[in-house]
């Protein structure tokens, strides 16, 4: 019963995205206001039926109704019930029912606020969304129908084990779903202003607007991946150029390139087409990055197990490219520039640069990530892109991306005089100086972590400066301050990387119980091992004491967690997190009979402020989206001057 | 029509395109064991049941089918029965083996007296077998020809489809 209600709606939600995607196309070009009105319903109703079909499916799983497919699969008594309301995005089937679920938040939201502006571009935007809708749903009907009848079992095998695993496996993938799912709203807008051959100023606020949010959860959604790998994977580290992790990195290059271009769009009227390109290559990246997971072609900790939806998804990728590019192609030269650049080193001629500098990493990284199947397509051969290719190419561009985060706002917009230009440039020289040297005196010595403090002094400098204006206007200046801030972040960002990727210390020691071991400042003592039996797992734990320069801080209890479906064991490190950086133990090898294990303690400065740096950088970018006059983003009207006065990143002039 | 933008984004577009379908069906999972065209560690084992020591040499002369699992190990109960009728079909033209790792013996024939068996297991007590073949999780098969080469190794629980697929590799050898 539950899973015929389950296709019954999925059924439906393929005809009514179908149907209003074919409607808002002829009412765009029919000029026709009762069309818009129909499309907006049709949107609407699409929300309804993937709302209802997402409940529907938490409900069986819930209910432990494993008459379900879905629920058979990954439905478990013995799992907590935050465990069994995550199954939902586990797995491959309920993982795309959740996207079309986001997806038609979105396309409501969107539509619900733009309702009566815009009128020359929305027929096509919702037609681009529900034509995007209509995909995925065929998707949940076709080809990965969780809603599949089964015989019931008793019993089913419970989620993946690394999402029971940590608390964060939980977060992560929804931020990353409304992070990618969103990016259709902003295509759907270039697209619409790309048949109109038109992108009014008035137009660009939304899209910014749209382009921004789902920027502010990938931010997040990226870091939530960062942190769970640091909590779970044991290495210590949080980034591994994971095929996966780069698929999550590349449209939020390009977002984060297109939030740039837009500002100068806003100020100048130039880069039309670039932005527009910019937009929709996110989006491309996002349906690229899905195929990545979910074909089963890379492997990954994030991969899918293999599906056959792999070629649908590359179907439509390669619809969603020739759509776009046609698209581009004929209507990019009606996109009229107008303004013009005045000169190279000017805050615009550095926002180009930075244009530039973010496109070529995101074909650095795509190409780094789908090399090997080049080569195994050409030469037949298995090979693997590793850590030496992505750090040695992404690092120095990644400075210089720093260094034009210092030197872009500090210098003035349009052509400026020599003198003008040394005034900006020269004093944030005593900023670079002072972190730079600070890093030397504690022990830095690394030639790119140098490099990264002085770059980064230089920017905080320039960016202080630049925050202490807005925030005595908080009120007239927000999107500038709110931009300041999340550029503060990113500075935030890069100096402890830097400096965390650099200057770990790492140590393995072997323990039995009552044994000492010293560890930099620390000093750990084991006080125990022992087996825990959980419903769904049996975990093995060490427990030490830590103590710092001879005081008693805390108790940690890393473990190994043996799920009952997994080949392989998985650990859990534990870590003592302090403001000035963590103390990290993972296990490697532990015997409760012996009463003895090997860990690996990691010591790593500042890594704890690069969590906390980007969730103000989503707050930053959150601060940015608020509209300035109550009413902006319904009305849609030209903005006045003052809104044109906006920060970095997410607006305009300092 | 801006023709440069035409082409350039479908020449990238077809590129991209191309090298993911040539991807499509590979399993980046499968990747090639060294030992692959290597003669098969040797070993010498405790069989469960009987205690009498079985080693790789006497079972020359017929592909072998060697099958790393354990008890504790959930996919090793969904494999077992297709490796129990399958060598009941096969045997004795191929030859099935079970090498068991990290188990008690006692939980082992527990497990053989209530899910059947047909062909000798035997206990690496302390994993060095394992460890010689480069055993990353249980279950995993490897596939030996005749002369004790190994020509295929398969992660995961086995099929009766995917055993036939990677057997064939021993037989033709």
């Amino acid at each position: 019963m539950t899973a015929t209600l389950g296709r019954f709606l999925i059924l439906a939600s393929v005809l009514v995205s179908t149907g209003g995607a074919v409607i808002g196309f002829y009412a765009g070009r029919s000029h026709s206001p009762g069309g818009l009105r129909l499309a907006q319903r049709f949107a609407y109703a699409y929300t309804v039926l993937m709302l209802a079909a997402t409940g529907v499916m938490e409900y069986a799983l819930l209910t432990h109704d494993f008459s379900v497919s879905y629920v058979a699969h990954v439905g478990s008594r013995s799992t907590p019930v935050w465990v069994t309301v995550a199954s939902l995005w586990s797995s491959l089937e309920g993982s795309i029912l959740f996207w079309g679920c986001i997806l038609g938040i979105y396309i409501a939201v969107a539509t619900f606020l733009t309702r009566n502006t815009h009128r020359e571009y929305m027929p096509d935007a919702i037609g681009v969304w529900l034509s995007c809708a209509a995909f995925f749903s065929f998707l949940i009907a076709a080809p990965a129908n969780p809603f599949l009848s089964v015989a019931p079992v008793a019993d089913g095998p419970g989620p993946n084990a690394l999402l029971q695993n940590h608390i964060l496996m939980v977060v992560h993938p929804p931020f990353l779903y409304l992070g990618y799912v969103g990016m259709t709203i902003p295509f759907g807008l270039a697209c619409a202003a790309l048949i109109r051959g038109r992108l009014g100023h008035s137009f660009v606020k939304p899209l910014r607007a749209a382009l921004l949010l789902p920027w502010v959860f990938l931010t997040i959604a990226i870091m939530l991946g960062g942190w769970w790998a640091y909590e779970v994977l044991g290495w210590g580290g949080y980034w591994a150029w994971d095929p996966v992790e780069n698929a999550s990195l590349l449209p939020w290059l390009t977002a984060t390139a297109a939030l740039h271009s837009i500002v100068v769009l806003e100020r100048r009227g130039v880069l039309k087409g670039w932005t527009i390109t910019l937009i929709q290559s996110t989006f491309l990246l996002t349906i690229l990055g899905t195929f990545m997971t979910r074909s089963g072609v890379f492997n990954s900790v994030h991969s899918f197990t293999q599906s056959a939806i792999g070629p649908t998804i590359l179907v439509f990728l390669a619809a969603a490219i020739v759509f776009s590019v046609a698209l581009l192609a004929l209507r990019i030269d009606r996109l009229e520039a107008e303004g013009n650049f005045d000169s190279a080193v000017s805050r615009e001629g550095m926002f180009l640069f930075n244009n530039l500098l973010f496109v070529v990493l995101t074909f650095t990284i795509l190409i780094g990530t789908v090399f090997p199947l080049i080569v195994e397509a050409v030469k037949g051969r298995q090979m693997s892109v590793g850590r030496p290719y992505f750090d040695s190419m992404v690092v120095p561009i990644g400075a210089l991306l720093l260094f034009l985060l210092g030197v872009g706002p500090a210098l003035p917009w349009g052509r400026a005089s020599a003198s003008q230009i040394k005034r900006a440039l020269l004093p944030p020289i005593a900023g670079a100086a002072v972190l730079f040297l600070l890093g030397f005196a504690f022990g830095a010595r690394n030639p790119w972590t140098l490099i990264t403090l002085a770059f980064g002094g230089y920017a905080l400098q320039v960016t202080i400066s630049h925050l202490r204006s807005p925030i005595m206007q908080l009120r007239r200046a927000r999107r500038r301050f709110a931009g300041y801030i999340v550029h503060a972040a990113v500075i935030v960002v890069f100096v402890t990387i830097g400096i965390s990727s650099t200057m770990r210390y790492t140590q393995e020691v072997h323990l039995t119980k009552g044994g000492v071991a010293n560890v930099g400042a620390y000093s750990i003592t084991l006080l125990g091992v022992e087996e825990r039996q959980e419903p769904n797992r049996t975990s093995t734990l060490a427990r030490f004491a830590v103590a710092k320069n001879g005081v008693q801080k805390t108790t940690l209890e890393p473990r190994m967690n043996q799920y009952l479906m997994m080949r392989e064991p998985i650990g859990t490190p534990d870590v003592y997190s302090t403001i000035g950086g963590d103390f990290y133990l993972s296990v490697m090898n532990i015997d409760p009979a012996a009463q003895s294990v090997a860990v690996n303690a990691i010591i790593t400065p500042f890594v704890g402020w690069i969590w906390i740096a980007v969730i103000v950088m989503g707050l930053g970018g959150l601060m940015a989206l608020i509209p300035q006059r109550v009413g902006e983003l319904r009305t849609g009207a030209e903005p006045a001057a003052s809104d044109l006065a906006v920060g970095p990143t997410l607006g305009g002039e300092a | 029509m801006n023709r440069t933008v035409l082409f350039v984004g479908l020449f990238i577009a077809a590129a991209v395109v191309a090298i993911l379908f040539a991807g499509l069906g590979k399993d980046p999972q499968a990747i090639d064991s060294p030992l692959i065209g290597r003669p098969a560690p040797t070993f010498a084992l405790r069989e469960v049941g009987t205690g009498k020591t079985i080693n790789l040499e006497q079972l020359r002369g017929r592909p072998v089918v060697l099958n790393f699992w354990a008890t504790w190990c959930v996919p090793c109960y969904e494999e077992h029965p297709t490796l129990v009728a399958n060598a009941r079909a096969l045997q004795p033209r191929v030859q099935f083996l079970g090498v068991v790792f990290q188990d008690s013996e006692e939980k082992i024939q527990g497990f053989l007296n209530e899910r059947g068996h047909a062909y000798p297991t035997v206990v690496d007590d302390a994993g060095k077998t394992a460890i010689a073949y480069g055993v990353g999780g249980v279950p995993e098969t490897f596939f030996l020809d005749s002369s004790g080469t190994i020509q295929a190794k398969f992660v995961g629980p086995l099929t009766t489809e995917l055993l036939d697929e990677n057997l064939q590799k021993a037989i033709r050898q």
